[in-house]
């Protein structure tokens, strides 16, 4: 349902999306890792229609809606607000729908978005993006800063809407383990570039994958932890 | 090799106009009201090009230039060249002290924060009968250094023209020195040129003090010129006036403040002529006025935003490359 | 004491013209951080509109309603000019708007000539505690009153009153739920353009309106929406009154020609007090 051609992304003269091509199917769920500025959030909003590409193109049939990097509430206003403005495309004033998903969200309606937690924030994100009725999430650093208990809701959430509504997801993670989990496909990124790409199981155990960009992460699983670095450990 | 940089030609040119028009134009009140606004203008430019900080209220400095010539000659005797060799200092000074609190408004803020301060300016001297009071202050008498005293208008324009070849030759050193290269850094962000080590807020009281100078002495040379000081000769459009012309000139260069005094000045001297025709109704003159002003604002920031100098002067290195020249402009 | 009455009601008439004036300044800042300085030309519209219209051609009410819909064409209008372009940096704007204050002014004075004009109000006056009060500032304060409150409503529940505070409130993830930024910056000066075209309706059958009034009418709004961090129409409102306030004060018992001196200087201390969190303000 969403087809990319060899898409570039320019910043001025940076190339932040150097010719990429996938396709998403209908109701599939694909993650999407890579290091810190491969180019993740340039190409969702690419995807999203937020920055115009400097050449190929994006196709989709279907509505995209996105839950942003760091989860851009309008933190002045309400919950409910936050909300309600989720379905501004689609003048979608209805809230039972997502409340019904997302029930935690119908006590906090009157909150200050701002006000809220992380995990909290991260939820109405979600629940902002459902209120498109999308087809396609798109979700941009699902567990960044959240606690992992949290995380697990949340990926909870998304196989039910997914499983449930057949929405087709795609993940940007930078926590490999989680995306690889939640998603049966998966794409590997790295400086614009797509460098690897198949289903989650056979990208996890591709000897290439793991020593070049998730080295540190697959050493400190099979060796258990005897000399993985601080950085390295899986959140408790 | 052609080592003939054009801008030098085109300099030049200009210098040599500047000198002969003196001495072929009739009445020199129009060519000293665009030399003494080139040389406001240069300052102005300055402000906002380099430490990216608008001025809406420059006038202010040139009323208190004025002022200090006004009370100097008519109330204290002191000789003219005297105070108008004060006049700029005077002012700078002025603006050193209102900068302090001033400058810590920036954007929007300090646009109005400056407009307040040359009504207040305006409010100081029609109220305060040292000033000048609401009648102002006439009986300047003329320029004149030991016994040679001004008695036309062609020495007034001559002077004026020195004065602005000495306010370009200073801006130039300043721009080149290190000092003006660290207060480029304030244009673009005042975070990052603090981070780079540049002291923001003394690098934009020096530049706002330097151009408050410039505008001292355009008003202390128009106070001996006019010769007559009134809170009503410096009014807001006025002020509005010079921003158009640095911004039509274009901010941040040398030039700008001279091309863009120069060409406002004459568009509106050519529109002043045609429409005070007496068979026209004596509205148009101030509706072609302030048509003239808006327009040339709003064309020249939405189609020329960089102002005519760096347009002309990018299109000229356009061209020198075409013609496979290594252009040097 | 009636004085002091007398004073405290045209000081809050003056003021709610401020204010009305200052809101119009923050509303269009909230969304697209210009400030519009051709506010104050547009009021003078607004009033010699109004003039024009109640000079035998629409009824009291519908000449004012008129002259307040033709102010808000005129505020899109000049929202056109200075966000039109994209990527025009907002102190560029400024003076755009700047620019389009003086091509107003011309055609005021083509329009209606350089001398002041001034439109019908409520005839008479009331005793208020004791002071003698022209109807027409009790109905300026009313209808000040009545657009605050439509005002917030509007923001507060109308959904394109959310659009609009979202876009204040986060322009990027404004564009990604589907808002239109640019149209609500439009929007936004339309609205400036009813509020200021009100303030002039308002004023000028107490303070006859030329087209030298645009520096003092933006100037006196700027210095109320100062108040407000130029984001709070609320806190514009009590500056607006404060300095309405203030003003007449000043005039009344001490001299009438310091009444702008006062607000500006005001507005000055307000600012340099306020310098840090209103450039946090303007960078959030
Ligand atoms: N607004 C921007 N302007 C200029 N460069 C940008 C901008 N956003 C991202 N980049 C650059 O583009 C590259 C990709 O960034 P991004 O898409 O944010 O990567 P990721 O989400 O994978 O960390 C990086 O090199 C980043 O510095
Ligand atoms: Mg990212």
């Amino acid at each position: 349902m969403l087809r990319i051609d060899d898409l570039v992304v320019r910043y001025g003269s940076a190339v932040a999306v150097d010719g990429i091509s996938f396709e998403v199917g209908a109701g599939e769920m694909v993650a999407l890792v890579g290091p810190n500025g491969a180019g993740k959030s340039t190409l969702i909003n690419a995807i999203s229609g937020l920055v115009a590409p400097h050449s190929g193109t994006v196709a989709c049939e279907g509505r995209i809606a996105q839950v942003p990097e760091g989860r851009q509430m309008f933190a002045d206003m309400s919950v409910e607000d936050n909300l309600l403005l989720g379905g501004w495309s689609i003048r979608n004033r209805d809230l039972g729908e997502v409340y019904d998903l997302l029930p935690d969200l119908a006590g906090m309606r009157k909150r200050k978005a701002g006000r809220l937690s992380g995990g909290q924030q991260q939820m109405v994100a979600v629940g902002r993006a459902l209120m498109a009725r999308p087809d396609l999430l798109a979700i941009d650093e699902l567990s960044l800063g959240l606690a992992p208990l949290v995380v697990a809701e949340l990926a909870e959430h998304l196989r039910f809407l997914n499983r449930e509504r057949g929405t087709a997801v795609l993940l940007v993670e930078q926590e490999v383990t989680l995306a690889f989990d939640v998603c049966p496909r998966a794409l590997v990124l790295e400086a614009g570039r797509i460098i690897a790409a198949g289903p989650s199981v056979e990208l996890a155990q591709s000897e290439t994958v793991r020593k070049a960009y998730f080295g540190d992460l697959a050493v400190a699983e099979t060796m258990t932890g005897a000399t993985a670095p601080a950085t390295t450990e899986v959140s408790p | 090799m052609d080592r003939v940089n054009p801008r030098n030609v085109l300099v030049v040119v200009a210098a040599v106009a500047g000198c002969v028009a003196p001495f072929v134009m009739g009445d020199l009140t129009f060519l000293m009201r665009m030399l003494l606004a080139a040389i406001v203008v240069t300052g102005l430019s300055l402000l906002m090009g380099y430490a990216g900080q608008a001025s809406l209220g420059q006038g202010a400095f040139v009323a208190v230039g004025a002022v200090t010539v006004a009370v100097g000659t008519t109330r204290w005797g002191l000789p003219p060249l005297l105070v108008l060799v004060a006049a700029p200092i005077v002012a700078g000074a002025f603006a050193a002290l209102v900068g302090v609190p001033l400058l810590r408004l920036r954007g929007h803020y300090l646009a109005f924060g400056t407009l307040a301060l040359l009504l207040m300016v305006q409010t100081a001297m029609s109220t305060l009968d040292f000033l000048g009071g609401a009648f102002g202050i006439s009986g300047i008498p003329a320029f004149g250094v030991g016994g040679s005293v001004f008695t036309d208008q062609r020495p007034y324009v001559l002077l004026a023209l020195g004065l602005l070849a000495l306010v370009l030759f200073v801006t130039h050193r300043i721009v080149d020195s290190r000092f003006g290269r660290g207060i480029r850094a304030l244009a673009g962000s005042e975070t990052a040129a603090e981070s780079a080590g540049v002291p923001v807020m003394r690098g934009k009281l020096v530049i706002f003090a330097l151009s408050a100078m410039y505008a001292g002495l355009a008003g202390g040379l128009s106070a001996f010129f006019t010769p007559y000081v009134s809170p009503d000769s410096f009014p807001a459009l006025e002020s509005f006036t010079y921003v158009i012309m640095a911004v039509v000139g274009g901010l941040g260069t040398l030039w700008g403040g001279v091309v863009g005094a120069v060409l406002v000045s004459t568009l509106l001297q050519v529109l002043n002529l045609v429409s005070s025709q007496p068979q026209l109704p004596p509205t148009l003159g101030p509706i072609l006025q302030y048509a003239t002003y808006g327009g040339l604002l709003v064309v020249a920031l939405l189609f020329m935003p960089g102002g005519i100098v760096p347009t002309v002067q990018s299109a000229a290195a356009r061209a020198v490359s075409r013609r496979g020249g290594a252009g040097r402009t | 004491m009636t004085e002091l009455v007398a004073y405290l009601i045209s000081g809050i008439a003056l003021g709610s013209s401020f204010a009305l004036i200052g809101s119009g300044l923050v509303v269009v800042h909230r969304v697209t951080r210009v400030v519009n300085f051709a506010q104050g030309s547009v009021a003078i519209v607004g009033g010699m509109t109004s003039a024009t219209l109640l000079n035998g051609l629409l009824p009291h009410g519908l000449g004012e309603i008129a002259a307040v819909v033709l102010c808000g064409v005129l505020g899109v209008l000049v929202g056109l000019l200075a966000i039109g372009r994209r990527g025009t940096p907002p102190l560029i704007s400024l003076i755009v708007t700047l620019g389009a204050s003086m091509l107003v002014s011309a055609a005021i004075i083509w329009l209606w000539g350089q001398d002041p004009v001034t439109p019908p109000g409520l005839e008479g006056s009331v005793t208020v505690l004791g002071a003698e009060v022209e109807r027409q500032r009790l109905l300026v304060v009313a209808a000040t009153g009545v657009a605050f409150a439509a005002l917030t409503l509007f923001f507060s529940r109308s959904y394109l009153g959310k659009g609009l505070t979202a876009s204040a409130s986060n322009p990027f993830a404004a564009r990604m739920v589907g808002i239109d930024v640019r149209k609500m910056g439009l929007l936004a000066f339309g609205l400036a353009g009813i509020l200021g075209g009100l303030a002039g309706v308002l004023i000028a059958p107490s303070n006859p309106l030329s087209f030298y009034s645009d520096l003092p009418l933006v100037l006196s709004g700027f210095a109320a929406a100062v108040f407000g961090g130029l984001t709070s129409p609320l806190r514009t409102l009590f500056g607006g009154l404060g300095l309405g306030v203030a003003g007449q004060l000043t005039a009344g018992y001490l001299n009438g020609s310091y009444q702008t001196e006062m607000a500006l200087l005001l507005m000055l201390v307000i600012m340099i007090i306020r310098s840090r969190a209103l450039v946090q303000e303007e960078v959030k």
